[in-house]
């Protein structure tokens, strides 16, 4: 069995009340929900608050899905919009003026624990998701958005614009612009640094 | 980078629906053009770069089915609670349309009939009345307007008088300075009319005994001679 068809599986078990095949479902696709959430937002709280959000929006419509699309594109597509509501609802906006602030550098603290008690390893994993939060931080929402879908979501930019309401050519130029606009940051850090 | 070229470019290279020989064309060029070329390179550093990515562990939370559902429950129940919010508002809409529509509802042997517009009869009946309504608040707009005036009016008066005591008042203290003054011009006058007089009758006195002088002389030398 595919993991398409096991997730069609999957669906049609929850939605005959199957606990075990719901839990199961949602296991399947939190980390990247979450994860989403986390470059989205710049904190736990409120990629978790996301995530939890967008579960709920899935259990909600799991009824009206009809499997004409991958159940992971039906998944980010109420993933994008929740995220959206959430950005509109200023909470975002507030992590972003946070993120881009001028002392953005001193007691920047995305991940939660004493990160001395961490072992080195993990150290620079945390440093190079902070990075990454910081330089996504930089562009506007529906900016991140694409960038989000196409390169962490392997999302095509057919999927990318019905989601955003956009044609395929403004998805791209949305993905060129903000591409370039990271890399000339990363380059101004570099340069400062 | 001076390629007029690289923006529309990459732009179509990075993308995922490229054909094979529209690749194989930019590849071509992105050979020939340095500035593209760098450009590329620096963009798929920076792709690399976001792509370094470490996934981090969900925390603990609540995925149970029991959790959604009781979560749709009351998200269900909200809903059906904020409709009923609309009531007061429909309720009042509803009304204002009746009033604004003049709805009329007849319950006879016939039967229930609503009429929107009234009758004719039923309209000359609200026209008077709107009419006789119209008179009484004109008259009672009048009325109000005589009685502000009158206030006015008895405001302006007690001002006016107010201000003529004070006049008077004032008035009356000048004329018992000037006529102390007057007064006191009189007494000096009289004074020296007084010291006039008098150095007058001395004069007088002093010009009859000069007189007797010389007639008691006279006769002296006519007794002599």
């Amino acid at each position: 069995m595919s993991l398409i068809e096991e997730d069609e599986a999957l669906i049609a078990a929850a939605l005959n009340g199957s606990a075990y095949a719901w839990e199961k479902l949602v296991k399947r696709f939190e980390s990247r929900v979450y994860n989403l959430g986390l470059r989205l937002t710049g904190n736990p709280t409120d990629a978790l608050d996301l995530m939890q959000e967008v579960f709920l929006g899935v259990y909600r419509n799991l009824h009206r899905f009809r499997g004409d699309a991958k159940f992971s594109s039906w998944l980010f597509r109420i993933a994008h919009n929740k995220a959206v509501d959430m950005n509109r609802r200023k909470r975002l906006m507030t992590v972003q003026s946070r993120l881009t602030s001028e002392d953005e550098d001193e007691g920047f603290d995305i991940f939660p624990g004493d990160a001395r008690e961490e072992p080195e390893h993990k150290l620079n994993e945390i440093e190079t998701n902070q990075r990454i939060i910081r330089l996504l931080a930089k562009l506007p929402m529906e900016q991140r958005l694409v960038v989000e879908l196409k390169i962490f979501q392997s999302l095509t930019f057919d999927e990318i614009a019905l989601m955003q309401e956009i044609s395929e050519n403004t998805a791209k130029t949305r993905f060129y612009t903000a591409l370039k606009k990271l890399k000339d940051i990363a380059e101004d850090q570099h340069v400062l640094s | 980078m001076s390629c007029p070229k690289t923006e529309h470019l990459l732009q179509e290279y990075l993308a995922d629906d490229l054909t094979a020989v529209a690749r194989d064309e930019i590849e071509k060029h992105l050979l020939d053009c340095a500035g593209c070329h760098s450009e590329l390179e620096t963009l798929l550093m920076t792709q690399a770069s976001l792509r370094g990515w470490q996934e981090q562990r969900v925390p603990h939370w609540n995925r149970s089915l029991n959790l959604f559902q009781h979560e749709q429950r009351s998200a269900a129940n909200a809903r059906v609670w904020s409709a009923w919010q609309w009531l007061p508002t429909a309720a009042s809409c509803a009304m204002l349309a009746i009033l604004l529509l003049n709805v009329s509802v007849l319950n006879d042997e016939q039967g229930f009939s609503i009429s929107i517009g009234g009758r004719s009869e039923a309209k000359a009946g609200l026209d008077a009345a709107i009419s006789a309504l119209q008179t009484q608040q004109r008259a009672e707009l009048q009325e109000l307007v005589t009685r502000v005036e009158d206030r006015l009016d008895s405001n302006s008066v007690s001002l006016l008088r107010a201000v003529m005591e004070q006049t008077q008042q004032t008035t009356a203290e000048n004329f018992e300075q000037l006529y102390a003054y007057f007064e006191q011009q009189r007494l000096l006058d009289l004074q020296d009319m007084r010291v006039g007089y008098e150095e007058l009758v001395n004069s007088d006195y002093e010009t009859i005994r000069s007189l007797q002088q010389l007639a008691t002389f006279v006769s002296y030398e006519g007794n002599v001679r």
